[in-house]
């Protein structure tokens, strides 16, 4: 079974080697796959150095194409089981193992890392832990389907999905939006408790003034996937 | 009514404005097909300068009290309509935008891969 780890990066040069590290330690059964965005520091040259296994975007697309992009290469080489995973010290490969093996036994054919399920680690600030809480009341009323971390970046895929995350992905703040999609075409998504750390490197795409547009833009996302069908 | 100063001062900047349009679409910067939509406003506008009996009828017609107030509202609605015809180009091209990149990006890396497996071959001939 081939299974891919897709790693978007923008400006991750101060992180970005220890995460490729991490991977190969510790989920010595996956190969993986950096996504530079169109970087404005030395990412690039660092996969370059590092002999990191990269795809290099030559417009900046933003998260959303970025990972797109690892997914229709997943598509193209065959791969079996993908994973997204951030490249900014967040997320711990350790995990990566038992999400395939849950995603695998139990059949979904999504497995979401959820920082909310035994509430251990990072739990992320005040103000976005309700943010993603109604998130999930959103999901849940749109759906039927409890999701209790939509906004986590760690999540794993199976062939089925590859397939459709390569031919359609929203652009921003894909992830609520992403598993509504699924979630509606009768996808079965299944959720593991993860421990996050706090991101070492960079800050978050999201705050201030782009907070506001994240949950408008989101929850008309979802509203419009709901009309999709 | 309009005055004739301000038919004339309309008429001629319609006229400059034109002249404008043609001289980009002849080197090349903008694009013809986005600008027939320029062309029949600036052509009915020019119509309405020159004969401003026609633009009574017209308002007439809709139930517009002043002429002038006609054009203002067409024009709005026109400008709306151009705006809004762009939102869509733009989302279009966005979209060929991002499929183009990650193409490159994926033929770029299939490329590199390549030329790394033919050089490997190729040392390995000179080897043997």
């Amino acid at each position: 079974m081939k299974k891919l780890v897709i790693i978007p990066a923008y400006n991750e040069s101060g992180s970005i080697v220890k995460a490729v590290d991490d991977i190969r330690k510790h989920a010595p059964g996956f190969d993986y796959v950096v996504i530079n965005d169109c970087s404005t520091d030395s990412t690039l040259s660092i996969c370059r150095k590092h002999k990191i296994n990269h795809v290099n975007l030559s417009v900046n697309l933003g998260i959303g194409g970025a990972v797109q992009t690892g997914y229709i290469y997943a598509c193209q080489n065959g791969y079996d089981i993908a994973v997204q995973f951030d490249g900014d010290g967040q997320h711990d490969a350790a995990y990566l193992e038992m999400m395939a093996q849950e995603l695998v036994s139990s059949q979904s054919d999504m497995v979401i890392g959820s920082r909310f399920i035994e509430k251990e680690g990072f739990q992320s600030s005040g103000l976005r832990r309700v943010g993603i809480r109604y998130f999930s009341v959103l999901i849940k009323l749109m759906t039927g389907k409890v999701v209790t971390d939509p906004t986590s970046g760690m999540r794993m895929v199976n062939k089925d999905v590859i397939r459709l995350y390569a031919e359609n992905y929203p652009k921003d703040y894909p992830e609520p939006e992403s598993v509504v999609a699924i979630l509606r075409m009768g996808k079965k998504v299944k959720e593991v408790p993860v421990v996050m750390k706090e991101r070492e490197e960079g800050t978050s795409s999201i705050g201030g003034f782009k907070s506001v547009y994240y949950m408008i833009k989101v929850t008309l996302a979802i509203f419009m996937e709901r009309l999709r069908g | 009514m309009m005055t004739v100063k301000l038919q004339v001062v309309i008429a001629l900047a319609i006229l400059v404005v034109f002249a404008i349009l043609v001289n980009m679409i002849r080197k090349r910067s903008l694009e013809l097909k986005y600008s027939l939509v320029w062309m029949m406003v600036l052509c009915a506008l020019f119509i309405f300068a020159c004969a401003p009996k026609l633009l009574i009828v017209v308002s007439d017609f809709l139930g517009i009290y002043a002429p002038v107030n006609m054009i203002f509202f067409l024009g709005f609605c026109f400008s709306l309509v151009i705006i809004f015809s762009l939102t869509v180009a733009l989302s279009r091209l966005s979209n060929s935008i991002r499929t183009l990149d990650q193409i490159v990006a994926l033929n770029e890396k299939k490329l590199s891969e390549l030329e790394q497996e033919l050089r490997e071959a190729k040392e390995k001939l000179s080897e043997d």
